[in-house]
């Protein structure tokens, strides 16, 4: 050792390392936490590039939107129903007598500068988060992906989904206005209408018969901003941590293989898209939020339960309940004293419980009906199964025209038709529609497998004509890209350059990556 | 004409008819005080009251409300009367006014051209051969609703097999429309008169709450109307071409299957939802962006599925792989 | 760990020439400079917007500004990353290979044998014990709802089977004013609640009741009805005994209440029966009376429950239903 010295630029540099501060960095948490080796394993972590792969993602960032700008409201709202009288800035509600809870967010939509915007941004956000969870739903079905080993979290994506429906429809009914309280007397009576239970159960939730004695609003406020939002937090963390510990499938294809996943690696790419992503997605509903009105509770003045508007349809995820509810017959039973409202039990309580266990039975129905019980990494082209695509569109189409019965009064109106008339059409369209669709879909798989190089841009053909008079074709050449490659899957090396016009060197890989990844050969 | 006829004229007039109608006054006042019942029964009877005042004489008119302050002409604070024919009355916050005895002569001819096809030649709904007509009978309705169907432009009907007359561009012109009124109430004067409401202090706070107990039902509570039973529908109010003084004639008429608002609204409260309506509904408050039409949760949906969730789709497409 | 692993490789790897050939990235690949500009670009204007959105903010400039510059803003940085991220970085592909989730079946033995055998080996009278820690589970897993739902609120009681309608109960509008004769005119329909029960919450919810004038002599509805609707003034509950919306949209001609809520058709002139829609039992009436004043009341309470279906909901032999 020299003797002790001044420090200087060279020897500071020196100490510091080969990766200077970063190196450091990592050193000192490495001791304290062990997390350089996981740490790098991550870092290579390949995700598949498949568009339809980042629609959770749209759930996942609406679902942060919803917390944040969730946040930014429950510093305002006041969740009472205490009456007061309104002396705020919108003049039709001077002097009227609304809830505390009602006035406050109106004084958002008014009198918090942004508050319309954020309040906007969050109904919106919920609107497109319920969405992207149908639409990400439909892809793992569709693709089988919740084949084993997935069923679990199969199972847990359902439940965020109801949860998430129950979610929004209590928090649409926080304000506390006419049309949102019109949906919780709906709402009462649909829990009265429970056998045995139904009747207690609404006088004790409400605190009495209907509105109650006000703890409603209290208890789905809280149930709204910290029950429900952390229990999705804690099944999104399992759903999330379920796909980093099974990774993620893929679709069949190029060097892609049951045991590998083919695509892009964690730092920097994915995580510049998906940081992106999650910016694309605020962007988004910040613009909807900005331009396109929803929810104006002002226009619907405070909730009396002797008003009522006409053209009341629930949020869009809760339309294929209002719809069932319009449709049914008014078949209900009376007898022995008793009364059992089936005209609202089965359409409201019996066939959304179905819809729902349908739901998450459907992995075991199918390892039960195909007898298939082994590990599926690589997913189906949803041509490939043509009975559970069927059935999944049925599915669909039953759920799409109850929406669209949901809205019979206002198709009569834009198309001039009698009510009674749109009413009884949906009834049968109910039964119909799906049978229909699920025939069809089935049928177009069927052919769609039968077609020879499907999927793919047809190959022109030159036609030559010899001196005898007789024509033959040849196929012309293909166009750019087009050319069937075998893509070499390469493992992730430590260090890459982007210079794009040198040739790729084959790889010397053992030592690139700890992740043992292989070279795939052709 | 002889002098001596009209002394005779005037001597006749002097002698008999001036006495007699003042005993018959006298004769149906005692009737009216001692038989408060009576008076009563006669107007639920056939809602036709013959009552007397003195700045009115003798005055035959149906369809009053013997409610205070409903738009009750004996009641009004501006009761104007000329010859036996009511001319004006209301409050100061409608004026009802009947359209002037002049216009009864170009009523006629309108209505011989334009309405007695469907009316009969004596609008009272019966066709020359003695059978029923297309159109209902017209006598009594009051000049209010003449006025309200011809102005809305439902009338004449272009679709008599619709179930519901549509609203569409008037054919005749407001005056004209007041013409066909009245030759119409000179058949069988009745009220309401033409509404003119005064909108100055009126309390647009007080319309919305009423709007929405009484008018949302059908309207919807933005005003977008909607359809109702067996094809009739509920008109929308947005419609900038509602005027103020259709709102308060449909409510005092309750044309069609609108319910007839009477003796259960003030003329206070009709004109608080007048002003309401043309203020509110017609110019909405709409900070938040683009309206969407006003009908909720349906067109959100759409939106939210269509454009949100459809537009990042899009983008993940752009983002990621096909295969 | 070796020290050669440590070793980082100081090889310049190029960017593979996949990129090349993929038609959608060849071109950002070709040049990419030109892409890193064009980026740079969508991320300035989205510097100048998100500075746009703070002067809005600052200066209260209309919510869409607001909006508008946040929201533009937002998204242009993010298809700025995007975009970096997908046409300047590495794509690959590149490979992992999947490790196999299941332990060997060594290990599986292994850990059934644990919970088989120590369970068998250490706990004698297992099954007694551990049956009756079950049993207490789901007893204790039982009674733990009781107070998170008993206490919530009261029980139903007789609260769902009357109302505070009663003999002699004074009929007033929302503004606290009376009923007489000349109220209505045929074709007129108004909300009716208790006497000074019209601006209270179980007044307008359990009360609330529309009277329709619907001739001017006294209706008849139903059989033992007859003094019910003194001179056309017919009075139902206004909660829809579908789902308690109020039936407030009332067609005077067709003589039609409909319920907006899910469109069920209730005929007025007959007792409220419903002749379309979902709804299972007609509307209960009030029977009225005009008293000496010729002010309206009620006769009595409503012969049955208003509102929806529950269980313990006795049926009523009015009309059988």
């Amino acid at each position: 050792m020299s003797s002790p010295s001044l420090p200087t630029a060279k020897t500071k540099r020196q100490a510091l390392g080969p990766y200077g501060r970063v190196g450091n960095v990592i050193g000192e948490l490495d001791d304290r936490l062990g997390v350089a080796k996981g740490g790098r394993v991550f870092l290579d972590k390949i995700f598949p590039d498949h568009w339809s792969f980042m629609l959770g993602e749209i759930a996942l960032y609406s679902f942060v939107i919803l917390m944040a700008t969730g946040v930014f409201l429950s510093l305002y709202f006041v969740p009472s129903t205490t009456q007061v009288i309104y002396h705020g800035t919108y003049v039709p509600l001077r002097g009227q007598s609304v809830s505390e809870a009602y006035q406050s967010t109106v004084n958002i939509s008014f009198g918090v500068r942004g508050g319309l915007l954020i309040r906007q941004m969050h109904h919106w956000s919920a609107d497109i988060f319920v969405g992207s969870i149908v639409v990400h739903m439909a892809r793992i079905f569709f693709t089988g992906a919740f084949r084993k080993p997935r069923e679990l979290n199969w199972t847990i994506g359902t439940i965020m989904l109801i949860l998430a429906i129950l979610e929004g429809f209590i928090g649409y009914s926080l304000p506390d206005d006419l049309i949102s309280g019109t949906g919780l007397r709906i709402g009462y009576s649909i829990v009265e209408s429970i056998p045995f239970v139904g009747s207690y159960l609404g006088t004790f939730l409400w605190g009495g018969q209907f509105p109650g004695d006000g703890s409603i609003e209290g208890r789905f406020y809280i149930i709204h901003v910290l029950i429900i939002p952390l229990v999705i937090t804690g099944l999104l963390a399992a759903h999330l941590g379920l796909l980093v510990r099974q990774k993620h499938t893929q679709f069949k294809g190029e060097g892609r293989t049951e045991t590998n996943v083919v695509g892009s690696p964690m730092f920097p790419t994915f995580m510049a898209k998906t940081t992106g992503f999650l910016f694309m997605v605020a962007g988004a509903t910040a613009l909807l939020g900005a331009f396109a009105q929803i929810n104006p509770i002002w226009q619907f003045g405070s909730y009396d339960p002797s008003k009522i508007s006409y053209a009341v349809q629930p949020d869009w995820y809760m339309g294929w309940l209002d719809g069932a509810l319009r449709i049914m017959p008014s078949w209900e039973f009376a007898g022995w004293g008793h009364t059992i409202p089936l005209e609202v039990f089965l359409p409201a309580v019996i066939f959304p419980g179905l819809i729902f266990n349908i739901c998450l039975i459907w992995p075991a129905l199918e390892r039960r009906f195909t007898g298939d019980n082994a590990l599926h990494n690589l997913l189906d082209r949803p041509r490939d199964r043509p009975k559970r695509t069927a059935a999944g569109a049925a599915m669909l189409a039953l759920l799409f025209t109850l929406f669209g019965a949901s809205s019979t009064d206002v198709l009569a109106n834009y198309f001039h038709v009698s009510l009674n008339f749109v009413l009884w059409a949906f009834r049968v369209l109910t039964f119909v529609v799906p049978v229909l669709v699920g025939f069809v879909t089935y049928g177009i798989c069927r052919e769609m497998q039968g077609v020879q190089g499907i999927g793919k841009r047809k190959r022109a053909v030159i036609v030559h004509r010899s001196t005898e008079g007789e024509y033959s074709t040849v196929p012309a050449a293909p166009r750019p890209g087009d050319t069937h490659e075998e893509l070499e899957p390469e493992p992730v090396p430590v260090r890459i350059d982007v210079s794009p016009l040198a040739e790729a060197s084959p790889l010397t890989s053992t030592e690139s990556s700890p992740t043992g990844s292989r070279q795939v050969s052709r | 004409m002889s002098s001596s006829r009209t002394h005779a004229r005037r001597t006749f007039r002097a002698k008999y008819l001036l006495p007699g109608g003042l005993l018959g006054i006298a004769a149906l006042g005692t009737l009216a005080l001692v038989f408060p019942g009576a008076a009563q029964a006669s107007t639920t009877k056939a809602q036709n009251v013959t009552a007397s005042v003195k700045a009115c004489g003798s005055v035959n008119l149906k369809g009053v409300s013997n409610v205070h302050n409903t738009g009750n002409p004996f009641d009004s604070t501006k009761l104007v009367c000329f010859d036996g024919m009511l001319i004006r009355y209301g409050d100061s916050a409608i004026t009802y006014t009947n359209p002037p005895k002049s216009y009864v002569a170009a009523g006629k001819l309108l209505f011989d051209q334009t309405c007695s096809s469907c009316h009969g030649s004596q609008a009272n709904g019966v066709s020359p051969n003695g059978q029923a007509a297309i159109g209902p009978n017209l006598q009594g309705v009051g000049a209010a609703t003449v006025d309200f169907w011809i102005t809305t432009g439902r009338m004449p009907d272009s679709d008599v097999r619709a179930v519901e007359a549509e609203r569409k561009p008037p054919r005749l012109t407001d005056t004209q429309a007041l013409q066909v009124a009245a030759y119409i109430n000179s058949l069988d004067p009745a009220v309401p008169a033409v509404p003119t409401p005064n909108l100055k202090g009126a309390d647009v706070a007080v319309g919305a709450d009423l709007f929405s107990l009484n008018c949302a039902a059908c309207h919807t509570i933005t005003g977008a109307g909607d359809a109702l039973a067996f094809g009739t529908n509920a008109p929308s109010l947005q419609d900038k071409q509602v005027t103020a003084q259709q709102v308060a004639e449909a409510l005092r008429i309750g044309p069609s299957n609108m319910p007839r608002f009477s003796g259960n609204l003030t003329d206070n409260q009709v004109r608080d939802v007048v002003a309401y309506v043309t203020e509110k509904i017609q110019h909405p408050a709409n900070p938040g962006g683009a309206g969407l039409g006003g009908v909720g949760p349906v067109a959100e949906g759409f939106i939210a599925l269509l454009l949100g969730v459809g537009g990042l789709a899009l983008i993940c497409f752009w983002i990621g792989e096909r295969s | 760990m070796s020290d050669e692993e440590h070793e980082p490789s100081r090889t310049k790897v190029p960017m593979p020439v996949a990129a090349l050939s993929d038609p959608h990235l060849g071109d950002a690949a070709k040049h990419p400079s030109r892409a890193e500009a064009i980026i740079a670009l969508i991320l300035v204007v989205a510097i100048v917007l998100m500075a746009g959105f703070g002067a809005a903010y600052t200066q209260n400039w209309d919510p869409w500004i607001i909006g508008g510059t946040l929201g533009a803003g937002m998204f242009l940085l993010g298809f700025g990353l995007t975009a970096w991220g997908k046409y300047l970085m590495p794509q690959g592909p590149f490979v992992e290979e999947r490790h196999v989730l299941a332990s060997t079946p060594e290990e599986r033995d292994s850990m059934a044998a644990a919970l088989v055998e120590r369970s068998t080996v250490v706990v004698k009278r297992r099954k007694l014990l551990g049956g009756l820690f079950a049993v207490g589970s789901g007893i204790f897993g039982i009674v733990a709802l009781f107070p998170l739902l008993r206490s919530l609120g009261p029980l139903p009681g007789t609260s769902l089977d009357v109302t505070d309608w009663r003999k002699g109960t004074l009929l007033v509008d929302s503004n606290g004013r009376t009923v007489d004769k000349g109220t209505l005119v045929v074709g007129g329909i108004m909300t009716v609640y208790p006497h000074g029960l019209q601006n209270t919450s179980v007044g307008q919810s359990v009360d609330q009741t529309v009277l329709i004038r619907v001739q001017d002599s006294d209706l008849v509805t139903a059989a033992g009805r007859e003094t019910w609707a003194p001179a056309g003034y017919v009075a139902y509950s206004k909660v829809c005994t579908h789902l308690g919306c109020p039936v407030g949209l009332y067609e005077q001609q067709l003589e039609l209440l409909v319920c907006p809520c899910h469109q069920s058709m209730f005929n007025v002139r007959n007792g409220a029966v419903p002749q379309f829609g979902p709804a299972p039992r007609p509307l209960p009436q009030l029977p009225l009376y005009f008293d000496g004043n010729g002010t309206l009341r009620a006769q009595a309470g409503y012969d049955q429950a208003v509102g929806p279906g529950f269980y313990e909901r006795t049926t009523t032999k009015e009309n059988g239903t």
